[in-house]
């Protein structure tokens, strides 16, 4: 299909959706399907069956994540003329209420009820009478989030500005949002060099964590002189307790896809790997469905949109190693070889994936490309601050009020994120300490809450701003037990390649053990710095150079509680 | 040709050379472990860190390409004091138990430990691996002393081409593998014995060599093997006169370090009593030339002469000299009395192409026939 006939498509999906006079989402990401979603679901589509309402009245749609997972699971619900009303914690207890409140019930012969396809009549009269109770039962006050309230007001949605509103198996409802606007764009106006261009000077940085500008990646990839060059989107996200680049992938596929398919117009590449790790089972069939749909309507395959531009895309899924997640480990994984790193340069721009020229973009960083595009490289750059641009998702975690997915511009400070969006630490414990980057980032005590978030002030404080887990720990925490579990982590998912990775982990963790168990003198304390240097300095790829972080940052803002442990030669617990 | 200055000197080096090979080269020696000249890149040892343009973080220099006007420091006190911890966390999964070890003398992580004076580690002693397999008569695979430098791997990937091992699991539980662990035998392993001699440990080591000496007390012999026509360089650790493994060694110009299985195990023929050490002629044409059953007196000084071969009834040990000219004797009737067509050469794959061109030569021209094949033809 060309530009015209997509625009076409988009037109007749935004009358469709204009003909309801009101539209009700409801989250059925991985977040919300673990409180319970699914059932969710299914009760909100027996109860508007039930309604027998005319045709018009209400769609029901199932969408991805809305943002404040802790919540869930949530119901969205667009009447016309009216503000969006959003509903937390709706159990099955409540989808009654809701569809009670939004949907009329009509007047229909009870009678000589017919069965529907999955309800009998008698079904359907038991949750009519339910609906009818429902209806006289108190306000549903203490579900309705407010959608002004500072979690929503604080955010800038770019990546995630369709997520939560659109269907994500519907390529339809993609495009009726603006979907492949940019791509068409590109095809249309742009050179390769254009392209690129657009990106450096947005200044998008990669948003897997090393925060490498992507418009110079994308540039030394599109000056090399190869017959074949690949793109390869890196979803494997490993990080414990991040899940930004899983809600994309899972919840707006086809921006990831967009971004991907424009990255390969501006280096020159004919074909592209989403490697997807094996445990996001919903994001790999979202994907493939995704891609499975852009090829039907010529959006990938041998011309693109009707353009002379020819791309193709396939999946490649992750065994479930974090170690995969870095670069070259992964190209070897795509290979089908063992994924281990190697050492660079040669850097996957000029040796990549068998041999070509590759560039790797995360997920992220991917479906920041499409609103770049759309709306310049100058108006991203305006977001955030000077060094680094444009808006970050966080997984935000840990021991909060509100808890969720955020996509916040840079430069906000860890306070606003703490006390404004995630509403301060529950009960009567406070605020200790932020742990971003995931296992290879580190901890950011409380004097520094007001720092502005960006990769350099992270770096600065001894952290990464890494793929964006963001877990905030509060005083019942201690912080070696901290350090311990996610030196943990690294060492179960060190590779074994480099000897400071894999046998240094293990006598960190084995130093930590001794000292945690109050066994600890001083000495140990030395040699666990020590150690965790030399394990940064010499490990060959980035897991062994940051693993020791999480220990160094609490040695380094939290040593007295190291001292304590040292002093009292008492265990914590 | 670019120049790079290492530790202040100034060095010639090729282009997509690396430092370390540049440095190796110019006699700068690198602590290294997991490199090998022959194979492929790994970086998982990080002894052979240098310091690049005085950068801080010190950079694996077995991978680093030579850039133009490059300064490399090799050594400094903190890259020793890296080195240093290195080798101790080696060794922290390493048993320390050179004495008893039989790859004492020639292991490199010995040499590395005694080179930094380490003699314990600092750390927890923790071996990550204590599976021990013997389950072929060739070599024997001690896991406990691996230091997961990947160098077998390659080899039996690279050189040999076989791949039969890898890494398997990972972390500290990494090891060396077969496919699904299973016996070497049912493996592709083709006994080449290429991963036991670039072993820098007694990870892997020859069967035959388990408690027979230590690696100094060992004679050296060099010769070429004599299995094919390659001319395979080999050096044989003898013990006593007997030999305990054949190796081949960097300087061999044929093969390099490296053997087929023919070449480094099929040498059990050497002390074989069945084996042929002189030629024989047959007793009734020994008599026709007026020799007695006793036949030619193996010299003194042979190395032949520590066994007396044993012959059979029909047969009497003659001297070379001798033996070819009963040869020549009766080749010559041959042709005389049949005609040259009479005679046919069959030559061997054993010799080397220019023995087999003289042997063609000779039955052309001096035999006079074209009646000469080779067994590699068939």
């Amino acid at each position: 299909m060309n530009y015209e006939q997509l625009e076409q498509l988009a037109q007749e999906e935004l009358e469709r959706q204009k003909a309801f006079k009101r539209r009700m989402f409801c989250c059925t990401s991985t977040a919300c399907l673990s409180a319970g979603a699914g059932e969710t679901h299914e009760s909100l589509t027996q109860a508007i069956t039930a309604c027998k309402s005319e045709e018009n009245e209400v769609e029901l749609i199932r969408t991805g994540c809305m943002g404040l997972c802790s919540r869930g699971p949530l119901v969205r619900i667009e009447e016309n003329g009216e503000d969006p009303l959003l509903y937390g914690d709706v159990s099955t207890e409540i989808t009654h209420q809701i569809v009670g409140k939004h949907v009329p019930l009509e007047d229909v012969d009870e009678d000589n009820l017919e069965d529907d396809e999955e309800l009998s009549s008698q079904d359907i009269l038991q949750l009519r009478e339910s609906l009818r109770k429902a209806k006289k039962k108190k306000e549903l006050k203490d579900h309705i989030i407010q959608l002004d309230g500072p979690f929503f007001s604080k955010q800038v949605k770019i990546v995630l500005d369709t997520t939560g509103r659109i269907d994500p198996e519907k390529l339809e409802d993609y495009l009726a949002h603006g979907g492949y606007k940019a791509l068409s764009k590109v095809l249309n106006e742009m050179s390769p060099e254009d392209v690129c261009n657009e990106i450096l000077k947005s200044g998008l940085r990669g948003r897997g964590g090393a925060g490498f500008p992507t418009g110079m990646k994308w540039n030394f990839v599109r000056q090399e002189d190869a017959q074949q060059k690949y793109v390869i989107v890196n979803g494997d996200e490993g990080d414990p307790g991040a899940y930004m680049d899983r809600t994309v992938m899972e919840d707006d596929p086809h921006r990831v896809l967009e971004g991907m398919i424009i990255c390969a117009y501006a280096v020159g590449a004919s074909y592209g790997y989403l490697y997807i790790r094996g445990e996001y089972p919903i994001a790999i069939d979202r994907i493939r469905k995704a891609i499975r749909s852009a090829r039907r309507r010529g959006i990938l395959g041998n011309s693109v949109m009707g353009s002379e531009f020819s791309f193709n895309a396939d999946v490649r899924i992750g065994a479930g190693a974090f170690v995969c997640g870095e670069e070259t480990a992964l190209i070897h994984s795509v290979e089908g070889k063992r994924g281990m790193p190697r050492m660079r340069p040669p850097y996957p721009s000029t040796s990549g994936l068998w041999g070509k020229p590759t560039v790797i973009n995360n997920v992220e960083t991917m479906a920041n490309v499409p609103a770049i595009v759309k709306n310049g490289g100058g108006w991203f750059a305006d977001i955030g601050t000077d060094e680094s641009k444009g808006t970050k998702v966080f997984a935000l975690a840990g021991q909060l009020k509100n808890t969720g997915l955020i996509e916040v511009p840079m430069g906000i400070t860890l306070r606003e994120i703490v006390y404004e969006i995630g509403d301060g630490c529950p009960g009567e414990h406070d605020f200790k300490a932020a742990q971003t980057g995931g296992p290879s980032g580190g901890c950011i005590p409380a004097e520094y809450l007001e720092t502005p978030i960006d990769y350099e002030n992270l770096n600065k404080l001894g952290s990464i701003m890494g793929s964006g887990g963001l877990v905030i720990i509060d005083d019942s925490t201690q912080m070696p037990d901290f350090a311990r579990f996610f030196m943990d982590f690294c060492m179960d998912e060190s590779c074994g390649k480099c000897l400071p990775c894999r046998v240094g982990t293990v006598q960190i963790r084995k130093l930590l053990d001794k000292v945690i168990a109050g066994n600890g003198e001083l000495q140990d304390l030395e040699a666990l710095e020590n150690l965790c240097e030399l394990v940064k300095k010499t490990s060959l790829c980035g897991l062994g150079q940051s693993a020791p972080n999480p220990v160094i940052s609490t040695l380094k803002y939290f040593k007295h509680e190291y001292d304590r442990l040292i002093q009292d030669q008492v265990p914590t617990d | 040709m670019i120049e790079i200055i290492i530790d202040g000197k100034k060095i010639q080096a090729q282009p997509g050379m690396t430092v370390l090979e540049a440095a190796l080269e110019n006699g700068i020696d690198i602590p290294h472990l997991c490199y090998h000249p022959e194979l492929s890149i790994s970086g998982g040892c990080r002894l052979c860190i240098v310091k690049v343009n005085d950068g801080l973080n010190p950079i694996a220099s077995c991978g680093l390409a030579c850039q133009d006007g490059m300064t490399i420091q090799t050594r400094d006190e903190e890259l020793t004091a890296l080195r240093r911890d290195i080798i101790d966390l080696f060794i922290s999964d390493h048993p320390l138990d050179c004495v008893t070890c039989d790859k004492s003398g020639s292991c490199l992580l010995q040499k590395y430990a005694y080179e930094f004076g380490i003699s314990e580690t600092s750390y927890d002693l923790e071996i990550s691996k204590e599976l021990f397999q013997d389950d072929n008569p060739i070599f024997i695979r001690d896991h406990q002393y691996c230091i997961l430098c990947g160098r077998c791997v390659r080899v039996c990937d690279e050189i040999t081409g076989v791949h039969a091992i890898d890494f398997a699991n990972r972390g500290f539980e990494s090891s060396i593998a077969t496919p699904f662990d299973g016996p070497m035998i049912d493996s592709s392993c083709v006994f080449c014995g290429n991963c036991v001699q670039v072993c820098p440990t007694a990870a892997l080591m020859p069967a035959a060599r388990m408690n027979r000496g230590r690696e100094w007390e060992l004679d050296r012999v060099n010769t070429i093997c004599a299995y094919c026509g390659v001319g395979c360089e080999i050096e044989y650790a003898l013990k006593d006169g007997e030999i305990l493994y054949a190796q081949s060694t960097p300087e061999a110009t044929v093969n390099g370090e490296f053997l087929c299985a023919k070449g480094r195990y099929g040498w059990d023929y050497v002390n074989n009593p069945d084996r042929l050490v002189s030629p024989l002629i047959r007793k009734d044409l020994a008599h026709e030339l007026g020799m007695t059953d006793e036949g030619w007196e193996i010299p003194e000084d042979s190395p032949l002469s520590i066994r007396k071969p044993k012959i059979g009834d029909n047969y009497v040990p003659v001297d070379w000299d001798t033996a070819i000219e009963v040869v020549a004797d009766r080749l010559a009737d041959t042709v005389k009395k049949h005609g040259p067509d009479s005679i046919m050469g069959l030559a061997s794959a054993r010799c080397t192409n220019e023995e087999n061109y003289l042997y063609q030569k000779f039955m052309r021209a001096a035999i006079g026939t074209n009646n000469i094949d080779h067994c590699a033809r068939l």
